[in-house]
């Protein structure tokens, strides 16, 4: 039955999450973007309140919530500060993983220490992504029983503070990989100077020069990898559009309280339609935005064939969405808007890095389409991953 | 519990009206639109069938009194009439919207007789819809030369005398004017004291004093009749004032023909929606199966296509699920004026611009004997009617503002 109703729990959990963003995270988002990070107190508060263990596994002492509730929660958490949201230090996309094939036995480590609440950064690199640098580029080249790994990534969200890295990459021959590095010596940090936006986030690249990759180094390659990552990113996107859409949710609210009580002309600058009426696309594009994610999530959920699909509209949407309503928000505040007395700038650039950092619109776009057009048999890939999980020998 | 999933009654719902929508509406679809009309054999065998479009016909609060009386006995959470009206309308909007619009039954009038008539009212004008009856068709008017979007500014006025109002005015752009058995009709009592002098009459077909003009000839839904009404010096009955003089004398209780004209407008407009939601997957499944059997699978074209295509199926599932939103807090009995007008803000922009974009996809052949180019000259009223995208505007920002103690 159609219904748009949260269960009690979900709004629980959301209040929850709604209160520590208005009284933790939006007070100390100018202090986190100063700082290049979160504090230790907020990253403790995220854990001890369960936030950081949404995605993963019970056995994991994760919470292993439905998509559909993480969604609410997530939004909830980002209407507070999406830069801070991104600057929290834990699993970030790799939990996906976790979530996918908890039991495989190069995750030993990290599931004792997540187990222990210590919550060590994951950063996430993907190198399959379409990639318009000649000096970024990356090369994984077959070497004995291993691989060898050159080259410099994109910046990459937790890289300065990540413990851990996962890879998805093809080697020369084209057959894709994923791999589980665990050695901060495999790689260098490249610090650069980062001023758009989600400045907490830990952003670097990161240099390979000759790193050996040992097979046992690979978590998985070829189909079952390839199936690996398009599940994993199928759930991350659906994270990130919720994440997309708190932030519109928090440019909107702001906005509206605004323009409410400016006064212009004699009269209070929202009674001019020019105004109003922008407010008002602002909320449709929220409201739009946040039934793609919620529709993609319990797609997802329900291991439906079209959640990848769903995944890649819901973000698309999403990225158009934050992109218009952030802009929107700073030209409603007129020149407050671009002076960092008030946050709506910080949202904007923001709301920049975030559609940067994550899969960008056209791509999204154009692979949801050559599906729709051509098709694609994708019946296999949800039973597959369960032969995955179930088969994996840890 | 979010669900997105429909329950086995409302799959039901969708596939029966789809299957009529695509073996009874399509065939006749185009050559409707050159005639202007469709065919009155078409409508007579539609009505034995017992197919009418009545907002309501879906769901619960089905036409007699009696049934509307054991539906408000039953619990808010079993109520799904607005929820079903918008799965049919989405089928009929992608059937073809002119025919969907022109199906017997109360049609628009329905909802503000069934939200506002008294027992003895519903009855009377309900029950002449009838398979065993020839086609009746039911109409709403509200719309005047010289006021549209601005309600208040009727002039249509009654004047109160012995049993009844005398009726002067003028009415445009209403839809099924000329063959409605019936029409609500809005009129003012008193024009200095605004809204509140508004009242809705039910006036019959045949009255003395009221009748068709014009009807007039449009961009698209050209199947559809649009009616011009003229009102000179026409007695309507006191009984046929609807809710009864008493309704409009408890003061407190708020009630005014406005409030009628605004609470059919909470109704219809997820239905509106709904139709400009099945115009635009009609031009994008048409688009989608001419790429797939006439296009390259490479190359510009096919990228281009790919994501014209994509944003289109994007647009139409988020214009679907605001709809649905809208409709489930009206069945769960919650105010969704915001929920309505922005679903039919949002369904009409999308549905003209994927119809647009489909046409390009489909370049210069698209406007001879597609489909697509009816659509699009179809999607654009939708824009339009139950309130201007400019009025849906106005009515989210009100909504966001109230809170805020800024009345716009």
């Amino acid at each position: 039955m159609i219904s748009f109703q949260p269960t009690v729990d979900e709004i629980a959990f959301r209040n929850l999450a709604r209160n520590f963003a208005k009284e933790k995270l939006r007070p100390l988002a100018r202090d986190f973007e100063e700082k290049r990070q979160v504090s230790d107190e907020i990253s403790r508060g995220i854990n001890e309140l369960g936030f950081s263990a949404l995605e993963l596994p019970a056995d994991w002492d994760g919470l292993e919530l439905p998509l559909i509730s993480q969604v609410q929660i997530v939004e909830a958490l980002s209407a507070g500060d999406l830069g801070g949201v991104q600057g929290f230090r834990g699993p970030g996309e790799a939990a996906s993983l976790f979530r996918l094939v908890p039991a495989h036995p190069l995750f030993n480590k990290i599931k004792k220490t997540t187990r222990e609440k210590t919550w060590p950064a994951v950063a996430f690199l993907n190198g399959n992504k379409p990639n318009h640098s000649s000096s970024l580029r990356l090369e994984l080249q077959s070497s004995g029983g291993g691989y060898l790994l050159n080259g410099t990534s994109r910046p990459l969200r937790m890289a300065k503070y990540a413990g851990y890295l996962l890879v998805g990459l093809k080697d020369t021959t084209g057959e894709q990989l994923l791999i589980w590095l665990e050695d901060h010596g495999q790689w260098r940090l490249l610090e650069g100077d980062y001023r758009l936006g989600l400045l907490a986030s830990g952003f670097s690249k990161i240099q390979f020069h000759d790193t050996v990759i040992t097979d046992e180094q690979v978590l998985a390659k070829g189909h079952e990898a390839k199936v690996l990552l398009s599940q994993m990113l199928t759930r991350t996107r659906v994270l990130e559009a919720a994440k997309e859409v708190g932030a519109m949710e928090a440019a909107l609210d702001h906005a509206a309280v605004y323009t409410a009580q400016r006064k212009a002309f004699g009269q209070e600058i929202a009674k001019f339609q020019g105004v109003s009426f922008t407010l008002a696309d602002m909320s449709i594009k929220t409201q739009a935005a946040r039934h793609l994610v919620w529709q993609s999530a319990l797609k997802v959920d329900d291991r439906d064939p079209e959640g990848e699909a769903a995944s890649q509209s819901a973000l698309q949407f999403a990225h158009q969405s934050l992109r218009f309503v952030t802009d929107c928000a700073v030209q409603l505040l007129g020149g407050h808007g671009y002076v960092q007395d008030f946050p709506v700038e910080k949202w904007m650039r923001d709301a920049q890095a975030q559609i940067i950092f994550t899969e960008g619109e056209s791509e999204l776009l154009l692979d949801h389409g050559e599906r729709l057009i051509v098709g694609e048999e994708r019946g296999g890939l949800h039973d597959f991953i369960q032969n995955v999980a179930a088969s994996n020998p840890g | 519990m979010i669900s997105f999933k429909m329950s086995p009654h409302q799959i039901q719902v969708k596939e029966v009206v789809h299957w009529f929508a695509e073996n009874e509406m399509r065939p006749i679809s185009l050559a409707s639109d050159q005639h202007k009309r469709v065919p009155d054999e078409w409508l007579e065998n539609i009505n034995q069938l017992g197919i009418q479009l009545s907002t309501s016909s879906f769901g619960d609060s089905d036409s007699t009194s009696e049934e509307s009386d054991q539906t408000e006995k039953r619990k808010k959470s079993e109520r799904q009439g607005n929820r079903l009206a918008v799965i049919a309308a989405e089928e009929l909007g992608w059937g073809d919207p002119a025919i969907a619009l022109t199906l017997p039954g109360p049609g628009l009038g329905g909802p503000p007789v069934q939200a506002s008539g008294t027992p003895e009212q519903k009855r009377r004008f309900m029950s002449i819809f009838s398979r065993d009856e020839p086609p009746r068709w039911g109409a709403y008017a509200l719309t005047e030369p010289e006021a549209g979007s601005d309600v208040s500014g009727l002039k249509t006025t009654a004047v109160k005398t012995n049993g009844g109002y005398i009726l002067n005015g003028q009415k445009v752009f209403i839809t099924n004017g000329a063959r409605a058995s019936w029409v609500v009709v809005f009129a003012t009592v008193d024009q200095k004291s605004g809204r509140a002098g508004h009242r809705a009459f039910v006036v019959e077909k045949g009255t003395p004093g009221f009748s068709c003009t014009r009807l007039a000839d449009k961009m698209g839904l050209r199947a559809s009749e649009t009616a011009e009404l003229l009102l000179e010096d026409c007695f309507v009955p006191e009984e046929n004032l609807l809710g009864g003089e008493s309704y409009y004398e408890e003061k407190s209780a708020g009630h005014t023909g406005f409030r009628v004209a605004m609470q059919t407008f909470d109704n219809t407009r997820p239905i509106i929606a709904a139709m400009a939601t099945g115009i635009a997957r009609a031009a994008f499944e048409y688009t989608l199966d001419f790429v797939q059997h006439e296009y390259p699978k490479h190359g510009r074209s096919f990228h281009t296509a790919s994501t014209i295509l994509a944003k289109a199926q994007q647009e139409i599932d988020a214009s679907r699920l605001l709809t649905w939103e809208a409709a489930w807090k009206a069945d769960m009995g919650k105010p969704n004026a915001k929920e309505a007008a922005m679903c039919k803000s949002f369904s009409g922009t999308i549905s003209l611009g994927v119809c647009s974009r489909c046409l390009e996809v489909l370049g210069p052949d698209g406007v001879e004997g597609h489909l697509v180019e009816k659509l699009y000259r179809d999607a654009k009223i939708f824009d339009i009617f139950e309130g201007t995208n400019q009025i849906q505007h106005l009515i989210i920002a009100r909504h966001l503002y109230e809170p805020l103690g800024v009345r716009i």
